[in-house]
């Protein structure tokens, strides 16, 4: 990686060009765009790396890749093909081009397989369960990111978000993590680990992955989650607590009903760690009308408005939950006037 | 220029076809004879590591273009002499249909192969529409897209996972991948918002394609001429492709799925199996980049091995003998490529197939709950 002006490219090689930040970087004619950028120590967004969850979408401006597969068969929409959008884990570099993608700005970590024993098994209600996992090495992860897990001897593997605060950068790492997983009917592994008590059993983790947390730690943050979505709401708002003193958050959670609502005693912490800096909207999308919940109802989406009392144009958004939820509520937060660069999804893709 | 010639040897088996097809009679078996003569002779043969020239890749190109052209001519001129009442005795019959299995899969089969995974957009039509001589034209896209992405697990369903044997697999494979290709198709078509029945989906084009080709070998050979020439297609190339696949990966467990190793696939690195199968024996470089042209992969001698190819494609057939050859192998496989997580996965698959004679010997008896439970 170089941050010089783009320059003629050596024979074989092709020269990538991130349009609006000063990154250029060149790349084997031929290669994988995501692997070979990630090769080069550039924090280039991605997750599975194999062309499924979409987090790698690229703007292709310029110049010419070939897909390994149809990006028809991806997450990106119609509309996104049509556009010009590519997946750059998919993408074999042919010409010189010119992208637009949102790069990070910190270290990338190393991922690493772990093995790991489950120490923490604890159902909460709406089905969800709080699986905690003691590692046979330390693992370093940032707010936001997320491992593939595994049982030993299994060929599952599902991804879940970290709810922990990050370890310290100058720590070799955390020694346990814990994941809420909720239970998908017919699910493999959600379907498994509920079954029965899981203490004891040995999980293996593949970790870190992804990149949600990153803007400037002092803005405004807000925070929607849908479900499970929580987990890594979590961990950004606890992470972004210790590294500014003046940061505040709004953070709307959605659940189905006041039963399912998981959430509290993980954000009621939150809040009483965080000095009068953390509010928190519930909204409820299926509760009976004759209950006795006076909050909010609706989708997370209706929480969204003026009322809401958020300044959009200076807010960063960290969205996490489903993919139709998280488009949805993309789309609201762009009409209210968020940037579209201070918007930050993690998207929950249910396994095939 | 040996290495551009190596790869005549397959025109040159199927002119020998031809020619048999063609003199009639007993010669109908001549193509089948030298074809098994030459395979069985490479049996004897040490592993082959050598790397191709690749100072004129066009002619390699141009060589298996013309191959896979050949293929779909022979098929054309075997309907013709079917229809003509051409193969007058039994035995020349079924010479000429055994011949014409055998030349289409172990010749035709690996160009249509080749080609439809290149860019160049006229040698990747030209595998596409050479699909229609294994009667699948939905072939590539279960193999690109499924097997390519999750090879060594049971999500792909050319897997041979341990324990099945070949029939089994028959039955799985083609069920799975019949579902996968509807389920791929589909993907396409709605997220481009198109009906089912658009004409430019890619599965009415394969479907129009062996309209097309059903037709042109009815017209050729007449009913017999193209139900013979069809079957030929499905017994031959389209199934035995199928033993190929039970092959190349029986067994082998990646705990990393999407993220091809060296270590995930067999390789049979015989000098004339490497030529006839277009190099796809060499199999570790197709997996790392499945654009790479057959001439620029590269044998890898550590890898793990099987015995000679059609020693293993009929020892596949003995279902008996195949577990007899491949248990060592995957013990071998367990105790010395396996990562930590893979060969948990592996023990749990050995205990799964019955085969818990495998993990023994083991430092550490782990049965994967999770796996005895719900995979």
């Amino acid at each position: 990686m170089d941050g010089s002006t783009p320059t003629a490219s050596k024979a074989g090689y092709c020269r990538i060009t991130v349009q609006g930040s000063e990154t250029s970087f060149e790349v084997k004619k031929g290669e994988l765009l995501l692997l070979a950028a990630l090769e080069q120590g550039i924090d280039y967004p991605h997750n599975c790396r194999v062309g499924t969850c979409g987090s790698c979408k690229t703007h292709l401006i310029d110049g010419r890749i070939s897909p390994l597969v149809d990006f028809a068969l991806s997450p990106l929409t119609n509309q996104q093909l049509k556009g010009g959008y590519v997946l750059a884990c998919q993408a074999k570099v042919r010409s010189d081009l010119t992208v637009n993608v949102k790069l990070g700005h910190h270290a990338l970590l190393p991922v690493k397989s772990v093995s790991s024993r489950v120490v923490g098994y604890r159902r909460l209600p709406g089905e969800v369960l709080d699986l905690r996992l003691q590692l046979d090495a330390p693992l370093r992860f940032n707010a936001g990111q997320f491992a593939t897990i595994a049982a030993s001897g299994s060929f599952v593997r599902r991804s879940y978000s970290f709810y922990d605060l990050p370890p310290a950068p100058d720590s070799a790492g955390a020694t346990e993590v814990g994941f809420l997983v909720k239970r998908l009917p017919g699910g493999q592994f959600s379907e498994w680990l509920f079954a029965e008590d899981r203490t004891g059993t040995k999980i293996w983790l593949e970790a870190p992955f992804g990149m949600m947390g990153i803007d400037d730690p002092d803005v405004y943050g807000l925070c929607v989650a849908g479900g499970t979505g929580l987990a890594p709401i979590l961990s950004i708002v606890a992470d972004r607590l210790q590294r500014s003193a003046t940061a505040r958050f709004t953070i709307v959670f959605g659940v189905r009903t006041a039963a399912d609502d998981f959430g509290k005693p993980y954000l009621d912490a939150l809040i009483a760690q965080a000095n009068g800096r953390v509010r928190v909207v519930n909204i409820l999308s299926h509760e009976p009308k004759d209950s006795g919940w006076q909050g909010a109802r609706g989708f997370v989406t209706d929480a969204l408005d003026e009322k809401l009392g958020v300044d959009y144009r200076k807010t960063a958004a960290f969205i996490c939950g489903s993919l139709p939820m998280v488009e949805a509520v993309e789309k609201k937060l762009l009409g209210l006037g968020v940037d579209a660069e201070r918007i930050h999804a993690d998207k929950f893709l249910p396994a095939r | 220029m040996l290495d551009y010639l190596k790869y005549c040897l397959s025109p040159l088996l199927m002119s020998i076809a031809a020619y048999g097809l063609w003199v009639g009679g007993a010669h109908s078996w001549l193509g089948l004879g030298a074809l098994l003569g030459v395979l069985f002779f490479d049996a004897f043969l040490e592993p082959d590591h050598s790397i191709r020239d690749t100072r004129y890749p066009w002619l390699y190109d141009l060589i298996i273009s013309i191959t896979l052209l050949s293929g779909g001519a022979m098929l054309f001129f075997y309907a013709h002499l079917v229809a003509i009442g051409h193969f007058a005795t039994t035995a020349s019959a079924i010479g000429a249909f055994v011949t014409m299995l055998f030349i289409q899969f172990v010749v035709t089969a690996p160009c249509l192969h080749e080609l439809f995974h290149r860019e160049n957009l006229l040698l990747r039509t030209l595998g596409r529409a050479g699909l229609v001589l294994i009667f699948d034209p939905w072939r590539e896209i279960t193999h690109v897209v499924t097997h390519h992405m999750a090879v060594g697990t049971p999500d792909d369903p050319d897997y041979g996972r341990r324990g099945t044997n070949v029939y089994s697999h028959f039955v799985r494979t083609f069920r799975e991948q019949i579902k996968e290709s509807y389920h791929l198709e589909k993907m396409m078509w709605t997220k481009r918002e198109r009906a089912w029945y658009d004409p430019r989906n890619g599965w009415v084009q394969r479907a129009a394609l062996l309209v097309v080709f059903s037709a042109a070998l009815f017209a050729v050979g007449g009913l017999k001429g193209m139900l013979l020439s069809i079957a030929i297609c499905l017994l031959g190339p389209r199934t035995l492709l199928e033993v190929f696949n039970y092959t190349q990966h029986y067994g082998l467990v990646t705990a990393t799925p999407g993220r091809f190793e060296a270590r995930h696939t067999w390789n049979h690195l015989t000098p004339f199996v490497r030529i006839l199968a277009l190099e796809i024996t060499n199999h570790r470089g197709h997996h790392e980049d499945s654009y790479r042209p057959f001439y620029e992969l590269i044998p890898d001698r550590t890898g793990p091995k099987q015995p000679q190819f059609l020693m293993c494609v009929f020892m596949a057939l003995v279902p008996p003998l195949w577990f007899m050859m491949v248990k060592p192998l995957l013990k071998h496989w367990d105790n010395h490529y396996a990562t930590p997580q893979e060969r948990e996965i592996a023990r749990a698959e050995n205990i799964r197939a019955g085969w818990a004679e495998l993990n023994e010997d083991e430092p550490e008896h782990h049965q994967g709950q999770f796996a005895a439970q719900a995979a």
